[in-house]
């Protein structure tokens, strides 16, 4: 470890020493170690899978850990085993997640009062002078341009992210809590981003510890002054982000040679394309033109919030476009609804399986046939037999684990959900499939099965085309990659520079003033 | 990793019906799924009890077990059986009709002025009556379908807008002359032993289990109620779908209206009032039962006769009418209970 005992006040702020989770036979964090110094921005970073956010869990108390592990602000130290959300809030750590939780259609007060508490008045009625008065107090501390009537929709993105915090901090006059950040940026524009910045640094020059979790490098390195980098678990490196270039971050978030993490996939070269995507608008997507033949598996490399999820829904009907062709084998789209996407033979699989996806009360087999139904349907009859054989092949040729086909989806464990969601579209022997995330939340041996069936799909002439936040995986899996910024498509990477690292510079916007 | 071959030890059996155990090693798949069996019969047995112990009292020996006592209870729930399997449709869209009592009052109105008032041809004035059934089903569909209003709002403004205009027009009173003599025939006579009405019963009984469990329309307004996000995903035209599910709760509405007329040998203005509660419960009710945790054509059969037959022991064993409000109530709540209870399990 390379921490100096640099701080004014002598020891860390906020000390994690030898934190692990085990789950089953995996170990999602080994024995991490951190230390953040009062009056500076730590920052946390790790790819997916990494581990930065079960040791957030850890912290916030609602991830239990294995024993043995301490967690000490200031002078005091917490066993880990005995975290809860309430200690953890005790201990003083305070977080704001990227999801603000805030109330757009309430004012910055009642947000406020919501979080802490209202205060009373005589007669157990709400005091809104003195909640008034306190929240005005806070803004003013945290140089928050806003009354607490103002409603908290109508504030600027970067001023949201601000309440949030001075709300999570509004009792800290000491800046003795330790503030944790959990991707902030992820949905803010860069200008806000500066302004967010600018507020955060004077707040760590006025003592604040801050732990800041972000996959944004640009970003963390013009903010933090150190940083830890989380691979498989554990704390592979800290050092200081004045003396650390991009570079050499991204090699240790990778930890190996690029060229020796994966087999090149063969590429496509011959036949035309099946799918073209003309000049194509729509949502926060402009201007978007690319190809893909059969057979040929396309990444879509970009961050949150780039247009990579809302492409997939244009190309699916599911979003409406504002100008451009989009052309499907023989059918010009764009099509206006998902039923003429189906038609012309595209597939969809969302990124939010269960919300977007899934119908968890429903059986597996009804899950499986959900776009198919009517395929079933003979002699005015549902061939209910036909549809259990099928169902049962397909549970088979999938290696879905279910009980039953009878069983609710909600009984499988999530890879083999959407293994389900995957078997749904890819019986249909789709011209186009479309895959958002498709390997979210599925552990490392569903994910390798997902990967064969999706190669054997492109195998089979479909046009593949994945948006995937793991570059890793972008790069594992596709003969050519996208690059999404801010809805343009910038650049088109194949062959030696479709790499993790690579596609890591690519991705980033500009962050101004650096 | 690539294909491994699905191991036969510790690989539960993949299989549709719950069966007997083949080998120790699989029992705790197999006891989830005789839970269900004993939950998805639950019901049934409660009836059988239930008459079973009608049967045996005492007070109701001689008067509960005797055809004219099933007649009388079955040709009695006609009506409500149909709305009641008009109510599933919306209920399965995620939706509610609290407008079908009030729609089958306005379609008996209907009917019997047409009849009785205007002395039109019998063809006609069913036809009328059904037309009207439609009308307000189409209009409930589209305003909650297309304009995406509160279908709980739509339907309560819409049943008391309905039970206004008819209370306007009638005066109040109850259409009791003039009304053809082949209708009140319909309603009152028999066909081998069985209550005319009971043969219209079943083929509402039949067309709509069909509909709901053997086409693919059933399968995506099922879709459209687990998640209506993913059915939309999935190419459904939820706006048609949720629309026809409304039209169809209008349409039997309707029917059932046309059906009171000839029960009752007219339009009697509050009979549709008492309609709405009974049919939630027997739904509900039916969604314990068959297919658990789901809305489903014979449960809510079932959820009818089994209220029905309970009152009706009650009441032959000396218990006056508030019994009917009181079991009413109490099996609604048990039944929505016991219904998100099994919700909740599943969930797990």
């Amino acid at each position: 470890m390379i921490d100096g005992r640099d701080a004014g006040r002598g020891g860390p702020a906020l000390q994690v020493s030898g934190v692990s989770v085990t789950f089953g036979t995996t170990r999602a964090l080994d024995d991490v170690s951190i230390q953040v110094q009062p009056g500076s921005v730590h920052a946390l970073i790790g790819g997916n899978g990494s581990g930065k956010s079960t040791l957030i869990k850890v912290l916030a108390g609602v991830q239990p850990a294995d024993r043995g592990g301490i967690i000490t602000l200031g002078d005091r130290a917490y066993p880990v085993e005995a975290m809860s959300p309430e200690a953890s809030h005790a201990a003083g750590l305070r977080f704001v997640h990227q999801d603000l939780g805030l109330f757009n259609d309430m004012t910055v007060a009642e947000n406020f009062a919501l979080y802490a508490r209202y205060p009373l008045a005589r007669g157990r009625r709400i005091s809104w002078r003195a909640l008034n008065t306190l929240v005005a107090d806070v803004l003013g501390r945290f140089d928050i341009d806003a009354t607490p009537r103002t409603l908290a929709g109508d504030l600027r993105p970067a001023g949201r992210t601000m309440v949030a915090i001075a709300r999570a901090l509004h009792d800290d006059e000491a800046a003795q809590r330790i503030l944790v950040l959990d991707e902030p940026t992820a949905s803010l524009p860069d200008h806000e981003v500066e302004l967010l910045f600018d507020s955060l640094r004077r707040r760590a020059r006025q003592g604040q510890a801050i732990l800041f979790v972000s996959h944004r490098l640009r970003e963390v390195l013009s903010l933090a002054s150190r940083l830890t980098i989380l691979r498989d678990g554990r704390s592979i490196a800290t050092c200081d982000a004045a003396s650390t270039t991009e570079q050499e971050v991204i090699e240790l978030i990778a930890g190996r040679a690029v060229d020796k993490l994966y087999s090149v996939p063969a590429s496509v070269t011959g036949g035309t394309p099946s799918v073209i995507v003309e000049r194509l608008s729509a949502g926060p997507v402009s201007d978007v033109s690319f190809s893909v033949r059969p057979g040929e598996i396309l990444g879509i490399a970009g961050l949150l919030g780039s247009g990579r999820t809302s492409l997939l829904r244009a190309l699916f009907g599911d979003l409406k476009t504002r100008a451009g062709v989009a052309l499907v084998g023989d059918r010009a789209g764009p099509f206006r609804s998902p039923k003429q996407a189906m038609a012309a033979g595209v597939a969809y699989v969302p990124e939010d399986r269960r919300g977007d996806a899934a119908f968890l009360d429903q059986s597996v087999q009804e899950n499986l046939s959900a776009a198919a139904a009517a395929r079933y349907f003979r002699r005015l009859w549902m061939q209910q037999a036909t549809e259990r054989r099928e169902s049962r092949r397909l549970v088979d040729q999938f290696m879905i684990k279910t009980e039953s086909i009878a069983s609710p989806l909600d009984w499988l464990s999530g890879g083999n959900q959407q293994k389900v969601i995957l078997a749904r579209w890819m019986q249909r022997g789709p011209k186009l499939l479309l895959l958002d995330e498709p390997t979210q939340g599925v552990d490392a041996v569903a994910r390798a099965d997902i990967y064969r069936l999706i190669r054997r799909t492109a195998a089979n002439g479909a046009a593949v085309i994945i948006v995937s936040s793991d570059l890793e995986e972008l790069a594992h899996i596709c003969d050519r990659a996208v690059v999404l910024v801010r809805g343009s498509l910038v650049r088109e990477v194949h062959g030696d520079e479709l790499n993790p690292e690579r596609l890591y510079h690519l991705i980033q916007p500009a962050v101004v003033g650096t | 990793m690539t294909a491994r071959p699905e191991a036969g030890l510790g690989a539960a059996p993949r299989n549709d019906k719950p069966r007997r155990p083949l080998r120790s090693g699989i029992g705790q798949a197999t006891l989830r799924m005789l839970k269900l069996v004993g939950e998805r019969y639950a019901l049934i047995a409660l009836f059988i009890i239930v008459c079973l112990t009608f049967s045996l009292l005492p007070s109701t020996r001689t008067t509960f077990p005797t055809v004219l006592n099933i007649r009388q209870v079955l040709s009695g729930q006609s009506a409500l059986i149909i709305v009641t399997i008009g109510e599933i449709f919306p209920l399965l869209t995620g939706g509610f009709d609290l407008s079908i009592g009030a729609v089958c009052t306005l379609s008996a109105v209907a009917c019997a002025t047409a009849m009785s008032r205007f002395g039109l041809p019998l063809g006609v004035t069913i036809l009328i009556g059904l037309a009207s059934g439609v009308l307000i089903g189409a209009v409930n569909g589209l305003l909650i379908a297309r304009a995406k209003l509160n279908s709980i709002m739509v339907t309560l403004g819409m049943s008391t807008l309905l039970t206004g205009l008819v209370t306007w027009y009638t005066q109040g009173n109850d259409i009791l002359t003039g009304i053809s003599q082949t209708v009140t025939n319909f309603g009152t006579l028999l066909w081998i032993g069985i209550p005319r009405p009971i043969y219209l019963v079943v083929i509402v009984v039949v067309v709509c289990w069909y509909l709901l469990g053997h086409t693919p329309f059933g399968r995506r307004v099922h879709a459209i109620g687990s998640n209506a996000r993913a059915a939309h995903l999935v190419g459904i035209n939820i706006p048609a779908h949720v629309l026809t599910c409304y039209v169809i709760s209008g349409s039997l509405s309707g029917v059932a209206g046309v059906l009171t007329v000839a029960a009752n040998g007219g339009a009697v203005v509050t009979l549709g009032e008492g309609l709405l509660f009974p049919a939630l419960t027997a739904v509900f009710l039916g969604a314990t039962v068959i297919t658990v945790g789901r809305f489903n054509v014979l449960g809510a059969v079932l959820g009818v006769v089994f209220v029905a037959a309970s009152v009706s022991g009650l009441t032959l064993a000396g218990a006056s009418s508030w019994v009917n409000d009181i079991f009413n109530g109490a099996a609604l709540i048990i039944a929505v209970g016991v219904s998100t209870l099994v919700g909740w399990r599943t969930r797990r």
